[in-house]
């Protein structure tokens, strides 16, 4: 990846014969893959070449699809995922209200630097490990070579000395791995697996050990031997069990300690940045209701959504639209604007629409209702509905002189422009907005224009 | 919200306030209209528990985040007070928005939610219609409840303990677009009596459903 930025990465294709090494081979190289596959028969009859690096690509090569797994792995911060996203779109819109200072956003600084600089060192780790593969082979193949031209080797003690180094190349691996990979993400997979590779090690050594050591001797007094290591061990193991589960109890408890340190202090953050600024703002300002409402109003909605925030739901919804436009009005005109929604979507540029429309009707709300104004969504298979209502004195829609832009232009003509409805009722009692968007453009009724309704529409 | 005009009834309303935060429990207290009176009041699990047994109160102004209990909040008191539920009612105050908090103390038993930050009129409002026997919908609790419920209505008559009606529905929705029962009953042309019907239904349902999608969507917010 770092060595050759031109070309794309090595990986099995799903275009496959046997198992997608040739295609992916080709790919990676830029050649033509008849090509390839042809090479890799022709090497598979030259003494079976072809076959042992076509099984070595197989073992070594990643799919595509677990390639991509691999890379895009990492959450931004393992340790609290829950703070790790403070610009949410209220935290903007709280810095652009008056008199309200730098909203938080210094919590993100310390988990971005941490992605970087783990895979600037796992970008280097692959590749070293097939070169210590590669050269592994390279010395078997020699020393082959070496026995074929007659050279005598000692074949009896090599192997069990390379099944030892092996074995304790895997299991130290390991180590290295679990060590750069932290306490942040032991997933049950990882421990799996590291246990399978501790296994494997184990295994390779104390086979290594055993055939060099039954070399000597036979079989029965090898198999004599291995029984008393087992018992010293077992006698030993039974001695330091105490210490060694003491020992792994502190890392523990000290492990769950620095990570509810880590929370701690990004809470703290969060608070001084956010409460505190405001608590200090509004002792200033005691003397202006106007304005202590509104700071405790931002400040209540800013918190909401950091402590209540869903962290599985994407974001970039009509909801979190809606919600944006509401805390706009809030912001700008101190009255309180209370959403609640059933449904949500994904935000298009017809949404943009309803939002921009919605936004209209709570300023308006806001403005000659005078009180709270409350905001309901409806997102059902069909349509995106809104109803914006207040309690003001009312009006009458027809009365509305015809060079007032708001109601006309940026309620009602926006929504039809967008194949979307609006109605005002209005009564002494209060007054409401509804504004209905179908989810298809009514006159495109094709499958297209369902399937996706993003394009449909972004231009009137 | 709604005014109703019982202020000339001869018995006025008792009520325990249960809050940890003394300071909310004044200001309530000070809000409150004269015709409810606090019997009592309570600052965590247990002695909201013990105060409800001795007080016996018509209504609970119950916070749904106590400390106290093994942790369980709201939930614990009117797990705790079971036997009075009939006599009692339990109406639950939160700052919080939060689907689990609000849902899990409905289903524990209470007969309404409102948020703190209503006035004190309202919550005297909310007072008396939960004391005659009746449910308090936030815009908020419609919500959640045209969320779990889904918003299509019910075709058939025998899963009517999992879906609302398409009344109910109907009613639903106003409450969720901020109307007061005074204004549903209007918008739909029936009497308040019968939205209160409709809204007692349908906490009913919220309460006893064990409807898959409602199950699911509990479940979805670690609500179970």
């Amino acid at each position: 990846m770092t060595t050759a930025p031109a070309r794309p990465p090595l990986v099995r294709s799903s275009d496959r014969v046997i198992a997608g090494v040739c295609a992916g081979l080709a790919n990676h190289l830029g050649w033509p893959v008849r090509m390839v596959r042809i090479g890799m028969a022709v090497a598979a009859l030259a003494g079976g070449a072809g076959v042992a690096f076509y099984a070595w690509l197989w073992i070594m090569v990643p799919t595509a699809d677990e390639n991509a797994r691999r890379t895009a792995r990492r959450p931004a911060s393992p340790i609290a995922p829950a703070v790790s996203f403070p610009d949410t779109p209220g935290v903007a819109d709280l810095s652009d209200a008056p008199g309200m200072p730098g909203a938080p956003g210094t919590s993100g600084t310390p988990t971005k630097a941490a992605p970087g600089s783990w895979r600037s060192k796992v970008s280097g780790m692959p590749f070293g490990k097939e070169i210590l593969l590669g050269a592994g082979l390279l010395l078997a193949a020699g020393i082959l070579i070496a026995r074929l031209v007659g050279v005598d080797v000692p074949l009896g003690t090599l192997i069990p000395v390379a099944a030892i180094l092996g074995g304790a190349a895997i299991a130290w691996m390991q180590l290295d791995e679990t060590r750069r990979a932290g306490l942040v993400d032991k997933t049950k997979a990882d421990q799996a697996g590291g246990w399978a590779r501790l296994a494997a090690g184990l295994a390779l050594v104390v086979a290594g050990v055993l055939v060099m050591v039954s070399g000597s001797g036979s079989w029965e007094q090898t198999w004599l031997a291995l029984l008393a290591s087992v018992a010293v061990l077992g006698g030993v193991a039974l001695v330091l069990l105490p210490w060694g589960l003491k020992f792994w109890r502190d890392l523990e408890t000290e492990r769950a300690g620095r990570v509810r340190a880590t929370e701690r202090a990004e809470i703290a953050a969060h608070l001084h940045d956010s409460v505190l600024q405001t608590l200090a703002l509004i002792q200033r300002r005691a003397a202006n209701e106007h304005d202590v409402i509104r700071l405790a109003r931002a400040q209540e909605r800013e918190l909401r959504g950091w402590l209540y925030r869903d962290s599985d739901k994407e974001s970039g919804q009509l909801s979190d639209g809606i919600k944006a436009a509401a805390a706009e009005v809030e912001d700008a005109l101190g009255n309180a604007v209370e959403v609640v929604s059933v449904g949500d979507c994904a935000m298009t540029q017809r949404h943009e629409a309803l939002v921009q429309a919605s936004r209209e009707a709570m300023l308006n709300a806001a403005r000659h209702g005078g009180g709270a104004v409350s905001v309901y969504l409806e997102v059902t298979d069909a349509a995106a509905e809104v109803f914006v209502k207040d309690r003001g004195p009312g009006f009458d829609p027809d009365s509305v002189p015809p060079d007032r832009l708001g109601v006309r232009e940026s309620i009602i003509g926006r929504m039809n422009r967008h194949g979307g409805t609006a109605a005002i009722t209005s009564s002494p009692d209060g007054t409401e907005v509804r504004l209905r968007l179908p989810i298809a453009a009514a006159s495109a009724g094709t499958a297209a224009a369902a399937a996706n309704n993003a394009n449909g529409e972004a231009k009137p | 919200m709604q005014r109703n005009p019982v202020q000339g009834s001869p018995a006025p309303i008792r009520v325990v306030i249960v809050d940890d935060h003394a300071i909310f429990r004044s200001g309530l207290k000070a809000d409150l209209d004269p015709d409810i009176v606090v019997a009592g009041e309570a600052g965590t699990v247990e002695e909201a528990i013990a105060v409800i047994a001795v007080q016996r109160p018509d209504v609970v102004l119950l916070d749904v985040h106590l400390p106290g209990g093994r942790g369980g909040g709201g939930r614990e008191v009117l797990a705790g007070s079971a036997p009075l539920l009939g006599t009692t009612r339990f109406l639950a105050l939160s700052v919080s928005d939060a689907a689990e908090d609000v849902v899990s103390v409905i289903r524990a038993g209470a007969r309404g939610y409102v948020t703190k930050t209503i006035s004190g009129a309202e919550i005297s409002g909310a007072v008396r219609r939960v004391a005659g026997g009746d449910a308090v919908f936030s815009p908020r609790l419609a919500g959640f409840v045209l969320d779990a419920f889904g918003t299509a209505p019910a075709d058939i008559a025998d899963d009517e303990l999992d879906k609302l009606s398409a009344r109910e529905l109907e009613v639903m929705r106003l409450i969720a677009r901020g109307y007061s029962y005074k204004e549903v009953a209007k918008g739909l042309f029936i009497s308040i009596k019968t939205v209160e019907t409709h809204v007692s239904a349908v906490l009913r349902k919220l309460q006893l459903s064990s409807r898959h999608e409602l199950t699911r969507w509990a479940a979805e917010r670690r609500l179970l």
